[in-house]
């Protein structure tokens, strides 16, 4: 994927979004074409098949999705079909989700736990990292059994790794240094 | 053979003039002189005729050069002939076998020199293969030296790397029994309390 045309039709896409002020529709709208894309082959298919023509990509897609999405999402799907543009959508959503973060001052973080967080201890942590950040936390909550205990934030590029795996992998990785360091 | 001259030196015209003159004196003598003393040893039973042994003398002086041109002339000159051939036989067998002497004194000498440089070359290259067998066992001791260091050093690197994997795998071993006793000691209390401290203790990068 060419990440240069990608920034350049998620920004154009962003500030159409901003000045109509559907930035978050626009952003639903790219989840769920998105979505369906992962999930449904057919649709997929469809997508990526060079033997379907530009028209009749445009035509389907008019027909599947021109009641469902915003008027903007629509345009910029019909013009990424025309352009050949499909194989940048999933990059132009993550830009474009980007964007809207940045804009908007929103830290999107990646919280993983053993088991599921209660309420109380997901409002404490998010308070907390929103309180550090200065900036509104945007949380993706998942679960990963593997973790053993404990909880692990992903934040951009930093890993605040609070979790008996990690603590074990640390040990793990310790050791085999000073293991290694010894020849 | 007119212009030959006898033995005395005279020409021999002159000698044939002479020998004429005495066959005819000769003949003249003996028919019209008569010797008393002859006719005594006539009579005595020794016949003595001097105008016969004159005209013989003339006849001889006649004969001698004509025998001397024909025969005793071609004579001496085979004779000088077959000398100076036989000399000249003599001098070119001499002057080969000097000739072969010098050969083979040449070759005997060339023999000497070639067996001589035969000789150093041989020395020569005798010291060029031990020069070269001193050099080729000093690169075979350098080389398996060489080969020596580095097999010793991979045993070493070996030994080390054997050992080190050795540790890791306990490490990894160590490590998953205890992954196992704390998967099984974590309840959710203990859960409860990691993810507690963990929000308390937290902080966000800058």
């Amino acid at each position: 994927m060419d990440s240069r045309v990608a920034k350049r039709y998620a920004r154009a896409l962003f500030n159409a979004a901003e000045r109509a002020g559907v930035i978050e529709a626009v952003e639903s709208d790219l989840g769920a074409i998105s979505s369906l894309a992962a999930d449904n082959a057919q649709f997929r298919g469809f997508l990526q098949s060079p033997r379907i023509s530009r028209d009749d990509k445009v035509r389907i897609a008019e027909r599947l999705f021109s009641d469902r999405v915003t008027a903007l999402s629509m345009s910029m799907l019909r013009l990424m079909l025309n352009k050949r543009r499909e194989s940048e959508f999933d990059a132009i959503r993550e830009e474009y989700v980007r964007m809207r973060r940045e804009r908007g001052s929103v830290l999107y973080a990646v919280i993983t736990s053993a088991v599921e967080l209660t309420e109380s201890e997901k409002t404490a942590l998010i308070s907390k990292l929103s309180s550090q950040s200065g900036k509104t936390v945007e949380p993706d909550f998942r679960i990963d059994p593997a973790l053993m205990g404990g909880v692990k934030v992903a934040v951009g590029d930093y890993v605040l790794d609070g979790t008996v795996r990690g603590s074990l992998n640390l040990l793990r990785d310790r050791l085999k240094y000073d293991l290694l360091k010894q020849h | 053979m007119a212009n030959q001259k006898s033995s005395s030196g005279l020409p021999f015209p002159v000698i044939l003039v002479i020998g004429i003159a005495m066959m005819a004196g000769g003949f003249y003598v003996s028919k019209n002189v008569h010797i008393e003393f002859l006719t005594k040893l006539a009579e005595q039973g020794i016949s003595l005729d001097p105008g016969k042994t004159i005209s013989a003398i003339g006849v001889l002086l006649i004969l001698f050069p004509v025998i001397r041109s024909f025969y005793i002339g071609p004579l001496g000159d085979a004779i000088s002939g077959r000398t100076a051939e036989l000399e000249r036989t003599f001098t070119e067998a001499e002057s080969l076998r000097s000739e072969m002497t010098q050969m083979r004194s040449d070759y005997e000498r060339r023999l000497v020199e070639t067996e001589s440089a035969a000789r150093e070359q041989i020395q020569s290259e005798i010291r060029k293969a031990q020069e070269l067998r001193g050099q080729l066992e000093a690169d075979a001791r350098s080389r398996a030296d060489e080969y020596l260091h580095k097999a010793q050093a991979d045993i070493e690197n070996e030994k080390n790397r054997v050992i080190t994997d050795l540790r890791l795998h306990v490490v990894d071993l160590t490590l998953g029994a205890t992954e196992k006793i704390l998967g099984e000691n974590v309840d959710s209390d203990r859960n409860r309390k990691l993810i507690a401290e963990f929000i308390d203790k937290v902080e966000v990068p800058g």
